[in-house]
């Protein structure tokens, strides 16, 4: 018994490591570097010589070693554990799209029939899926900063008083759960939809098996997003394409930061939401929630949101209660 | 020029290579018989033609001819298929030119199989078919939705020959103190113990010794007894085909098939893994094999078992497509409120292939994870039968017992989700009668999420 747990621990943990080689990965060293050779590119390009020294902060052991940095990785372990044990694998998705693609059909929805060649219909699938995937993960997230119990949540991947490329794992285990739901959501409907209207010919543009979008996203640096690297795109891009530095703002302290750029790759959702904010590359901010939460490690990072959630619950509970006491008093004779 | 004529006989030294045969010669040390070749898997041959024969006596309905191919092991029975016929001569016509003694009850596999009511081993579930299709006309039980000609069939290949190859010779024989190869097989014989081992193993394919220089669709031909292919066939040029080494059967036959229709190469991959492992044991020249050798027959072993299973998937994943178009046919008819009932046989009979074949999956001792009982669940006991009904259960006198599964048409659902879950499972490639219009394969690609809770 506790020899087939110690084998399932460490090959878990033993996969959570490979992700550091696997292109699928945000945190894959490919990316990790290609991040700095895209920043060194720009900084050099904008600041000269000395540009490279607005690098530093991307390999500061003070900013690696830090008790924030620690709990990154703590988190980024600890969850795959749980989650590998709460989320059921590969096959929930193929039931769902199943379930669909079969409902779909018995509602009436027919192939196209359009004739389109199959690069086309890669090219058209992987531009919703793309759209419908970083829409939908602006307003999760978006969801996350406006609903009071789900920012008890949400407020875990705030407490980050440092950023680091892994930062991206610091998520309590229920927002892992949302996002999971997030995904199963998009994919299910996009790929039903999809694969009755266009059978046979669906598929992903991919490189090196990896999504194009993301592909291109993740080497040109988006690991500096959580990272002490400050990297503007500029004013122009920045309406299209949340830069680092956008995305700084959003971890920013600074009460007017605050609900700025939920965005992942688009700016545009953040224009329509009227929650846009350019970046700049000369902005200093701190970051952090100024929660005692801050300085907690993994444990207090998974317990406290449960206690801040049961605590937003009671009190709307009881808001309700004393609305409810009000009206009727108010009704009696 | 001198680069043209290098790749030329780099490629022709390649084929030569990929092109040779199943035919070994004599390395047992000490061996002072006249036998010039150590290969021998007429008993494995011989159960073949039993399967092929049991299948044609099962249309009968006939039990004492069944339990003759299926459980009984006297002397004299005819070979009923494969048969001589016109432009096809076939060398051999009763079962004991190939092995005496034989029958296909006693090496079926005798683990449970979950995905038949009351959890038979595989031995007792092959009894209770042959004695179900016994009490039925031609096989063919419409009440329960059974055709067991393609059940007996298609499971019987599994619990035998894929169990016994796969489960059997290439697992636990392949140790050292099992059979070694520095000694006869038995006393008197001129192949070694791993010799042997491997050979039976190879019998149970069911391949012809000059698999690798003959094509997938040649393959097929022959198992059709196709003339035209027989020049291929006779690889001895005896002007006979001879069943212990020139014919194909059972699940080469199936891997064959679906490298012919969907340009996969199962057929060979197998072949060749097979022939490499017996190449290692007889270069190893009658000297008990070393670790690294037998770990080296090991992996051949491996891309044997693998491929063998994604053959069996492969045809489990066809047959479900096929079930699935057999219902929009019947729902087609039934809105013209035309005559159902040839679509319902064959409705029937391929339910009974993709049964057949997804019971074989089981019937090995490999463990399939969560698909075994994903797959049990999915295609059920029965297909879903008119007025929604389906068998869930035996009763006490061994009867199937039927309840509500709900609306017919929404089992093709379940075969939706049968082929994405084979898909997935076993990693197949061809996919035939695909119904889930390509999902597997965009599955694939979004799986890359993978587990990790990332944040934006």
């Amino acid at each position: 018994m506790l020899e087939s747990y110690l084998t399932w621990l460490m090959e878990e943990l033993a996969a959570a490591g490979s992700s550091l080689l696997d292109l699928r990965k945000r945190v894959s060293l490919w990316y990790l570097l290609s991040a700095v050779g895209f920043a060194f590119v720009v900084f050099y390009w904008r600041y000269g010589k000395h540009g490279w020294q607005r690098l530093l902060p991307y390999v500061s052991p003070k900013v690696w070693l830090s008790r924030s940095s620690r709990t990154d990785v703590g988190l980024w372990l600890c969850n795959r554990l749980l989650l590998a044990l709460l989320i059921p694998k590969t096959l929930t998705h193929a039931l769902w799209i199943s379930g669909l693609y079969y409902y779909w059909q018995k509602q009436g929805l027919t192939p196209l029939g359009l004739g389109w060649s199959t690069t086309w219909v890669m090219v058209l699938f992987t531009f919703c899926y793309v759209i419908a995937d970083d829409f939908s993960r602006f307003f999760t997230h978006w969801c996350l900063h406006k609903i009071p119990v789900l920012w008890a949540f949400h407020q875990v991947h705030h407490s980050a008083l440092v950023l680091t490329p892994f930062t991206v794992f610091r998520t309590h285990p229920v927002e892992g759960g949302l996002f999971f739901i997030r995904s199963l959501c998009v994919q299910s409907v996009l790929v039903s939809v999809f694969l009755v209207l266009f059978p046979n010919q669906v598929s992903l543009w991919q490189i090196y098996g990896v999504l194009v979008t993301t592909f291109l996203f993740n080497v040109l640096g988006a690991n500096l997003r959580h990272s002490m690297v400050v990297l503007s795109y500029g004013p122009r891009i920045e309406k299209w394409l949340i830069s680092p530095a956008q995305h700084q703002i959003h971890h920013s302290t600074d009460v007017a930061h605050y609900d700025r750029n939920f965005g992942v790759l688009l700016a545009i959702w953040d224009r329509l939401f009227k929650t846009w904010l350019p970046g700049s590359d000369q902005q200093t901010l701190k970051f952090g929630t100024g929660r005692a939460i801050d300085r907690s490690g993994v444990i207090g990072h998974w317990w406290i949101p449960m206690m801040d959630c049961a605590d937003v619950i009671r009190h709307g509970v009881v808001k309700r209660c004393r609305n409810l006491k009000k009206r009727l008093t108010i009704r009696e004779p | 020029m001198k680069k043209t004529l290098l790749s030329l006989l780099v490629a022709c030294s390649t084929s030569v290579i990929a092109a040779q045969p199943y035919e070994f010669g004599v390395t047992l040390q000490g061996y002072d018989g006249s036998a010039t070749s150590s290969v021998s898997y007429g008993g494995q041959i011989a159960r073949h033609a039993l399967h092929n024969s049991l299948k044609k006596v099962a249309g009968t309905g006939d039990q004492a001819q069944m339990n003759t191919y299926f459980s009984s092991t006297e002397a004299g029975r005819v070979i009923l298929d494969p048969v001589s016929k016109d432009g096809f001569p076939v060398k051999q016509s009763s079962i004991d030119e190939l092995s005496s003694g034989k029958d296909l009850l006693s090496s079926a596999y005798d683990g449970v199989i979950t995905g038949w009511p009351g959890n038979p081993t595989g031995q007792e579930l092959l009894e209770q078919l042959v004695d179900a299709a016994a009490k039925t006309k031609a096989g063919y039980d419409p009440v329960n939705g059974y055709d067991y000609v393609q059940l007996i069939s298609k499971f019987a290949m599994g619990a035998v020959f894929y169990n016994k190859a796969v489960n059997h010779y290439l697992e636990e024989k392949l140790e050292a103190d099992q059979h070694p190869n520095n000694e006869a097989y038995k006393p008197g014989t001129a192949y070694t113990g791993k010799e042997h081992v491997w050979d039976e193993a190879f019998g149970y394919f069911g391949a012809p010794a000059n698999g690798l220089s003959l094509s997938a669709k040649e393959v097929v031909q022959i198992t059709k007894q196709n003339p035209e292919v027989f020049a291929k066939a006779d690889a001895n040029g005896d002007g006979v085909v001879d069943l212990k080494s020139e014919m194909a059967f059972a699940h080469a036959y199936y891997a064959a098939s679906v490298d012919a229709s969907a340009g996969t190469n199962y057929f060979h991959t197998i072949m060749q893994a097979f022939v490499d492992g017996r190449q290692l044991i007889s270069d190893a020249k009658g000297k008990a094999l070393t670790d690294a050798q037998r770990t080296e027959l090991k992996e051949c072993a491996a891309v044997i078992a693998t491929a063998w299973q994604q053959v069996i998937a492969e045809a489990a994943f066809k047959y479900a497509g096929s079930v699935y178009a057999d219902l929009e046919k019947i729902a087609v008819i039934e809105e013209a409120h035309g005559d159902v009932s040839k679509a319902y046989r064959n409705y029937v009979k391929h339910w009974g292939e993709l049964k057949g074949f997804a019971l074989a999956l089981e019937a090995a001792g490999r463990d399939l994870g969560n698909a075994q009982a994903g797959l049990d669940r999915l295609i059920g006991f029965s297909p879903v039968l008119f007025g929604d009904a389906q068998v869930v259960a035996l009763d006490g006198n061994g009867g199937f017992v039927q309840a509500n599964a709900g609306p017919m048409q929404e089992y093709k659902l379940n075969m939706i989700k049968v082929q994405n879950l084979l898909a997935q499972s076993f990693a197949l490639k061809a996919k035939l009668n695909d119904k889930t219009a390509g999902m597997s394969d965009v599955l694939e690609q979004l799986n890359a999420a993978a587990q990790s809770a990332e944040n934006d």
